[in-house]
């Protein structure tokens, strides 16, 4: 059975955009077919216990510095409790962790250092892009940003996009290869088959180890 | 232990890279523990022209790209910096597979990357505290400096062990993070007295001559030239000295307060009398303070003063203000005098003092040198550092994470 840790920087009952149900709905699906998911997520103060619903498993983390002096500092500290709490996941598991879907740039770091110490490889799904999020704009904040949108495309495995539009404009902005995208539609019927296509393609088959 | 215990040393300054303490710190451990038998390896920023990776004495050094990203101000760049050590040190540490038994990281500069590092590898942390954010600003007041405080509050937090360079630092430590008493260890800075013995006499004089007059007396005073190292106290304390004795006042270093302390310098019409050298190699140090007939560190807030050491290792005496890790050091009236913290008037006795008494010079010069061989010797420090490496590997070997 594959295991898969989601890392979303929202999820219910954290609902910023509209990203926090679709990882719901996906969780929801993932655990239907057969694969093993954690959630970790951040949470201001629902933290600690591992939640678990549907069969979804959740932990939520908190920063542990409270006083920022911008969401950069803010999402760079918050990382190592991602880590912490994969890590965890890692260890009760036996080391078997077959993947990593992290979505949007917020947790990439801890991804690749994850990917890197314990070869746990990773799909980057991409919502948005700092280029359209902040149109233009390329002062240190935003290139600080985008520059670990690049890390993750760097690294990541394969990387997940919602709308060929999307593929295309990460293949001009990043020069990523065009063969590392996939789109994988939503509200379409072959939507959770995309996905474990996707995660299959991702480990490698690694699956029945 | 049957086989090499191996430790991963995380710091953002290693020689050549050198902006304050931590990085001639690092070395000297680094390199006195492989001669105690302990494998090192250095994760550490770049710096031009020094490799990427090099083997010195046996320890193992490698340096990460630490500007690859942008970043809006220096306590973002840390935190960025800290993504790409944690990084190359994760696929160093996983290459080497289960050799690393201890992560030893220095300063809130290596947090992120030493308590991420900790909980992937599941290997214990050592924290060295060489200063804090609210010694240094003497409090915390804007959301930076609540932010780096909570970091180092969070890092010594995760860490097995705190070891601080002074007693004092200790103390300081544990009111700062409320840390239990056994958590904390001390274990201090060392020098090195050989290489000041390397020094050769003869040149010394020509030497001397492009920094003072023969008949001045040299007032030496080394340090970042920020609030809290007190170069501004030596200064207003130059017209009293010179009241007593010729000298020239030599400062060596650089900071935010050069141009202020320059601009006063000139107000109070002293520029024959005062020197600023800027940050200067490491050679023109070593020859300076064995050229220095004074060695002065008027810090108001000072964890460690390694520089008092160094200027006891050249048998410099030396004048300290009596505050922080400088009251360890010095004994007063045996290897060094002490003044009152922020008092110029103070501070110009004690120089005054020791120029004009050529025995009572002579006799803090030479117990002192005795004192740096007895208790801030490298090799004794690492064999010290290795023995709280083996401690805390014991209690971990009792944990569900071994």
């Amino acid at each position: 059975m594959m295991r898969v840790i989601i890392f979303s920087w929202e999820y219910p009952p954290r609902i910023i955009g509209k990203l926090a149900e679709y990882i719901s709905a996906l969780a929801t699906q993932l655990v239907k077919n057969k694969v093993e998911t954690h959630i970790v997520t951040y949470h201001d103060f629902l933290t600690g216990a591992v939640e678990e619903a549907n069969g979804v498993k959740t932990v939520r983390v908190t920063n542990p510095v409270r006083t920022h002096i911008g969401v950069l500092t803010w999402v760079l500290t918050l990382n190592q409790e991602v880590e912490r709490a994969a890590a965890n996941i890692y260890y009760q598991a036996n080391k078997q962790i077959d993947l990593i879907d992290v979505y949007d740039w917020h947790f990439i770091p801890a991804a690749v250092t994850l990917k890197n110490a314990l070869g746990i490889p990773f799909v980057y799904s991409v919502e948005s892009l700092e280029d359209h999020r902040s149109p233009a704009a390329n002062s240190p904040f935003n290139m600080a940003i985008k520059s670990i949108e690049w890390l993750g495309f760097y690294e990541a495995e394969k990387v997940s996009v919602k709308s060929d539009w999307m593929r295309d404009e990460i293949v001009r902005i990043y020069d990523v290869p065009t063969e590392k995208v996939k789109v994988v539609l939503p509200n379409t019927s072959s939507w959770i088959k995309e996905v474990l296509e996707l995660y299959n393609a991702a480990t490698g088959g690694l699956r029945n180890r | 232990m049957k086989r090499t215990l191996s430790v991963m040393m995380l710091t953002w300054e290693f020689p050549p890279r050198v902006i304050g303490g931590i990085s001639p710190h690092v070395f000297f451990l680094s390199k006195s523990l492989a001669k105690n038998g302990v494998k090192v390896y250095v994760v550490t920023c770049d710096f031009p022209g020094a490799p990427a990776h090099e083997i010195i004495d046996s320890v193992e050094v490698y340096r990460i790209d630490s500007y690859r990203n942008p970043a809006p101000d220096f306590a973002t760049w840390v935190y960025l910096m800290n993504v790409n050590m944690q990084k190359e040190a994760a696929a160093l540490a996983g290459k080497l597979a289960d050799k690393i038994d201890v992560f030893h990281a220095h300063d809130w500069l290596v947090a992120t990357a030493g308590i991420g590092l900790k909980h992937i590898f599941r290997k214990p942390l050592l924290v060295t505290m060489h200063s804090t954010e609210i010694g240094r600003r003497e409090g915390t007041h804007t959301s930076t400096e609540k932010m780096i405080h909570e970091t180092e509050a969070w890092f010594t937090y995760e860490a097995w062990k705190v070891i601080c360079c002074s007693e004092y630092m200790v103390s300081h430590v544990k009111w700062a993070f409320g840390l239990p008493d056994d958590k904390l260890v001390m274990v201090p800075n060392g020098v090195n007295t050989h290489i000041y013995e390397n020094v050769e006499k003869q040149d010394l004089k020509s030497f001397r001559s492009k920094f003072a007059l023969p008949e001045e007396k040299i007032v030496l005073f080394v340090g970042r030239l920020v609030y809290e190292k007190g170069a501004h106290v030596l200064i207003n304390a130059i017209p009293k000295v010179l009241g007593k004795i010729d000298a020239k006042f030599v400062i060596v270093g650089s900071g935010y307060m050069k141009e202020q302390l320059s601009n006063i310098v000139r107000s109070m019409g002293l520029e024959h009398k005062v020197l600023f050298t800027g940050f200067v190699e490491d050679e023109t140090l070593l020859k300076l303070q064995k050229c220095a007939d004074v060695s002065v560190v008027p810090s108001l807030f000072e964890p460690f003063g390694i520089v008092a050491l160094e200027a006891m290792a050249a048998k410099s005496p030396v004048v300290v203000s009596d505050t922080g890790g400088l009251s360890e050091i010095v004994e007063h009236d045996s290897t060094g005098v002490k003044v009152y913290p922020n008092n110029p008037d103070s501070l110009a006795w004690g120089i005054t003092k020791v120029l004009l008494d050529e025995n009572y010079r002579n006799r803090i010069r030479e117990n002192a040198y005795k004192k740096v061989q007895e208790k801030y010797d490298w090799d004794k420090i690492a064999q010290q550092t290795k023995r709280i490496y083996e401690a805390v590997l014991g209690a971990y070997s009792k944990s569900f994470w071994a």
